[in-house]
């Protein structure tokens, strides 16, 4: 058994930063040590208070206000990125686009149908419990709107942010109490088969559908195992919640070769990974050094992409 | 069961179905379809929740629809689309982009649930046409909400939608039919006031009435366990089988009582109306008469009580008609005389300890899982959906197998797959094998299942498709023609059918239930099977051949609704018996009931 340091989740990933159209311009948004800073924004409260009076909230706060509703929400696994080659591209202008959209009123102001095909006058019961229906309906659709809103504005920030968030989630639910993980482990589990199975596909050449993830708790960390031939291969993997933000988000799920299991000690761009040669085998301890090719910053349509990601090197 | 292995199946599938399309040319998104009856055969049986599955799917659809704008944006930047715009028309084939289709606009491509193909839509609850139409709404309004449309939406449900175009909803029922027994007003009439008529006892078809038409050899099982509503009185439905001729102001008919039914919503008879118009301006169609003048109508009772008569809001000119009776008479009450204006009047013999020549419904233990009484549903639904197709289904039957019904049992083998895995469907159930052998002899490749066919199918499915196989075309239509018929069955899994009436009219047969113990959620299952009927309905007839049911609309009726079941294929109209088959997760219940056909002018 090998111990697994608990180190910050976030250790292994630089920071990032995209541009947001904000205001007349454009700002500056900063991911940085597991935290959404604006630093075109020193007092994001105060100017939240003052949207609250009827001023205008600035696009940066809105941003940084989906980002704090997103942090632990599974759906962002099953949305975002299953790896570079996945890259959501989504300009600002998009955003601006699905918002203009989902502003045109939802739902029928005309009288409802039901009430159009009544034959005799409704019972003031019945009105009223049209009437909650109807505000049940809409303000079903007013979350459902405001996530859309959200989920695309914070795919629009970029490849980079996209991961990190994906990693805060995963870390969000990475250890929930018994009673609580029979609802949090299917998404878990969707969420690493679908990123771990091209890295395996990479690693050894195995079909994707032949990958099977299960999710690993405990000490340890966890178990690569390959069975079965032809077409009763199967690799099986498990593996705990956290490979997602500590390994895979920070780009280290391969390297060298070597599928990358756990995070023996977190740093960037130095770090020292436990990494498989082989299905079956024991993990090795990998030193591991990143490069990146173009950092992000500069130019006017700053934004994180896939190739902006770290390639890590033993 | 296994919840947390059906809801990881599900997301599985669709990370597959992600997956693979976004490896192949076909684009994301191609393997929707296959989510959706997956998930829409998993809440059927209860294995997640409709909440936890709509997320699912909306999760699918936003991931899909924001990589297809990445594919496209690609090619933008080529030249072939101008850079940051949304345009409409771009969804992916059977989803909708959240935001990006322009309201009202509906994306190309196959049909999203809720919106099946012709043939296939949510199973024919609500007039026939009606469903996609509504569907279309419900998903427009979801477009312009910018949420992808969904069968398991709540937002469906909230907005009360129940089944698309049915004729009834929480927000339409008028709660009709007040009853009370025993507050009959003041009587006039005697039973001597009503003559026997052209009493012919015991013998079929119309113009018959008096006391003993319903005697021993002709009435079905009349009566129901249950207490009429809570009120001590127990349910009662009686075949009747009498023509009540009438002639009023330039109008003159017939209304053929097909049978009385009487239960906690109240009594009615189970009528159907034919009339001929005598005034020029009812010819010319400058003025259009009541069908039945029912208010001239006399009905009294054997103490010399009057009731009145009235229709029942939500039958329709496409329904039988239900004609109320108020109030209620009391269980003491032994016949009804019904008069005509200047007609004579017909005597309804209401006493239900008469029994049936078939005996008490037999009923006898099933114990399906919930997954095998989904298969056999969908396999229901599978030999049905032939004749929808039209005229001339038969000849189009190959073409529909390579189309239409392929596109419909995409997918079968994941959802065997994820019963299985939810634990709602033993891997040695016999019911898959049979599933795929139907699916062999419909001529359906692609459903996935991979059990090997089974060679013991059901009698009635091989019924039906020897029908479907025949190479002799079709009979012709059976004369309109309606049948006395009225029996309760047993509860069967919470839900008590009555049998009130069976018809043959333009072509097609209906047969005729009050129900109770129904869900209105008015959402529906994979292959559109109505998750509200959750019962596998067949009739067999005295020549032998099998006929499998499917509700084709329904209205409300106080705490009931009154079904119309569409029988696929049409009775023929020598039927003289029928067996009806009802088949619940618990049990099956059989009963034998004889016709009394009726052929009003």
């Amino acid at each position: 058994m090998t111990d697994i340091p608990n180190d910050p989740w976030f250790g292994c990933l630089a920071p990032c930063e995209a541009h947001v159209p904000c205001g007349q311009g454009r700002h500056v948004v900063r991911w940085e040590a597991g935290a959404f800073r604006l630093p075109s924004h020193p007092d994001p409260e105060g100017e939240l208070v003052l949207a609250a009076l009827g001023g205008e909230k600035a696009r940066c706060v809105e941003v940084a206000e989906a980002w704090g509703r997103h942090t632990g929400d599974l759906s962002v696994l099953a949305i975002g990125p299953r790896g570079r080659t996945d890259e959501i591209a989504l300009s600002w202008d998009d955003v601006d686009a699905a918002a203009q959209a989902s502003g045109r009123s939802p739902v029928p102001t005309g009288p409802p149908r039901a009430a159009l095909m009544r034959l005799a006058s409704p019972s003031m019961l019945t009105s009223a419990r049209v009437q909650a229906q109807r505000q049940r309906m809409e303000q079903e659709m007013a979350r459902t709107t405001q996530r859309r809103n959200d989920m695309l504005s914070l795919l629009a920030l970029g490849y980079g942010f996209q991961v990190r968030l994906i990693g805060q989630v995963a870390e969000a639910h990475a250890s929930p109490p018994d009673d609580q993980l029979a609802k949090v482990r299917p998404a878990l589990v969707a969420a690493i088969s679908a990123r771990l199975a091209p890295v395996a596909e990479e690693w050894i050449g195995i079909d994707p559908d032949q990958v099977v993830v299960s999710l690993h708790r405990g000490p340890g960390w966890g178990s690569v195992e390959l069975t079965g031939q032809g077409e009763q291969r199967r690799l099986l993997i498990s593996l705990p919640a956290g490979w997602l933000g500590r390994v895979w988000a920070a780009g280290l799920a391969l390297a060298g070769r070597h599928l990358v299991v756990a995070v023996q000690r977190a740093g960037w761009p130095d770090a020292r990974v436990l990494a498989l040669r082989a299905p079956g085998t024991e993990p090795v301890p990998l030193d591991v050094h990143a490069s990146q090719e173009s950092p992000a910053g500069g130019g006017l349509d700053v934004r994180p992409g896939a190739r902006d990601a770290p390639h890590w090197e033993i | 069961m296994n919840r947390e292995g059906a809801e990881t199946y599900l997301r599985l599938l669709a990370e597959a179905m992600m997956r693979g399309s976004l490896a192949s040319a076909q684009g994301p998104g191609g393997g929707r379809a296959r989510v959706t009856a997956v998930g829409l055969a998993l809440t059927a049986v209860g294995a997640v929740d409709i909440e936890t599955a709509e997320d699912i799917l909306a999760d699918f659809d936003l991931a899909v629809n924001v990589r297809q704008l990445h594919g496209l944006a690609s090619r933008g930047a080529a030249g072939t689309m101008p850079s940051g715009t949304m345009p409409p028309g771009t969804a992916v084939p059977g989803t909708v982009p959240p935001g990006i289709a322009l309201p009202g606009t509906v994306p190309p491509g196959p049909a999203p649930p809720g919106i099946a193909p012709p043939g296939i839509g949510p199973s024919g609850i609500g007039p026939s046409g009606t469903v996609s139409a509504a569907a279309m709404a419900r998903w427009t309004a979801r477009i312009k909400s910018g949420r992808s449309p969904g069968p398991l939406t709540r937002v469906s449900r909230l907005a009360g939608s129940g089944p698309a175009g049915s004729s009834g909803s929480p927000e339409q029922d008028p709660d009709p039919a007040p009853t009370g027994p025993g507050t009959a007003g003041p009587g006039t009439a005697g039973p001597g006031t009503a003559g026997p008529g052209t009493a012919d006892p015991g013998a079929a078809g119309p113009g018959t009435a008096g006391p003993g038409a319903a005697g021993p050899g002709t009435a079905g099982p009349g009566t129901a366990g249950r207490g009429a509503a809570g009120r001590g009185t127990a349910d009662r439905f009686v075949p009747v089988g009498l023509c009540v001729p009438f002639h009023d102001e330039g109008l003159s008919g017939e209304m053929y009582l097909i049978s009385f039914a009487q239960t906690g919503s109240g009594a009615r008879f189970i009528v159907a109306c034919g009339n001929r118009t005598l005034l020029p301006q009812y010819r010319m169609g400058l003025q259009y008469p009541d069908p039945v003048p029912l208010e001239h109508f006399t009905v009294t009772d054997d103490r010399g009580t009057r009731y009145d008569l009235a229709l029942t809001p939500g039958s329709g000119p496409e329904w039988i008609n239900e004609i109320s009776v108020r109030p209620a008479p009391p269980a003491e009450v032994r016949w009804l005389d019904v008069a005509a204006p200047r007609g004579p009047a017909v005597r309804v013999d209401l006493d239900h300890k008469v029994t049936a020549a078939g005996g008490e419904p037999e009923v006898t233990e099933a114990r399906l899982s919930p997954g095998e009484h989904l298969l056999i549903m969908l396999a229901d639904r599978m030999l049905t959906v032939a004749p929808e197709a039209g005229p001339g289904w038969r000849r189009q039957l190959p073409v529909m197998s390579a189309g239409l019904m392929r596109a419909m049992t995409a997918g079968l083998g994941d959802v065997v797959a994820a019963l299985e895995a939810a634990d709602v469907l033993s891997p040695l159930s016999p019911v898959p094998a049979r599933l795929a052998a139907l699916c062999a002899s419909l001529g359906i490749g692609g459903h996935g299942i991979t059990a090997a066919p089974a060679h013991d199918l059901p009698e009635r499915w091989l019924s039906l498709l020897a029908h479907y196989q025949r190479r002799k075309p079709d009979l012709a239509q059976v004369r309109d023609g309606y049948a006395a018929v009225a029996a309760a069955l047993p509860e069967l899994d919470g839900i008590r059918l009555a049998l009130v009436g069976l018809d043959n009219t333009e072509g097609g047969s209906s047969l005729h239930v009050l129900a109770t113990g129904l869900t209105t959620e008015g959402h529906s299952g994979p292959l559109g099977i109505d998750l509200d009927f959750p019962l596998s309905l067949w009739l067999r007839d005295s020549g032998g051949r099998w006929h499998a049911a499917r509700a084709a609309g329904w209205h409300r009726v106080g705490g009931e609704r009154a079904l119309r079941l569409k029988l696929v294929p049409p009775l023929p109209r020598s039927t003289a018996w029928i067996e009806v088959l009802v088949g619940g997760r618990s049990a099956e219940v059989r009963t034998r009931l004889p016709l009394r056909w009726g052929y009003p002018t």
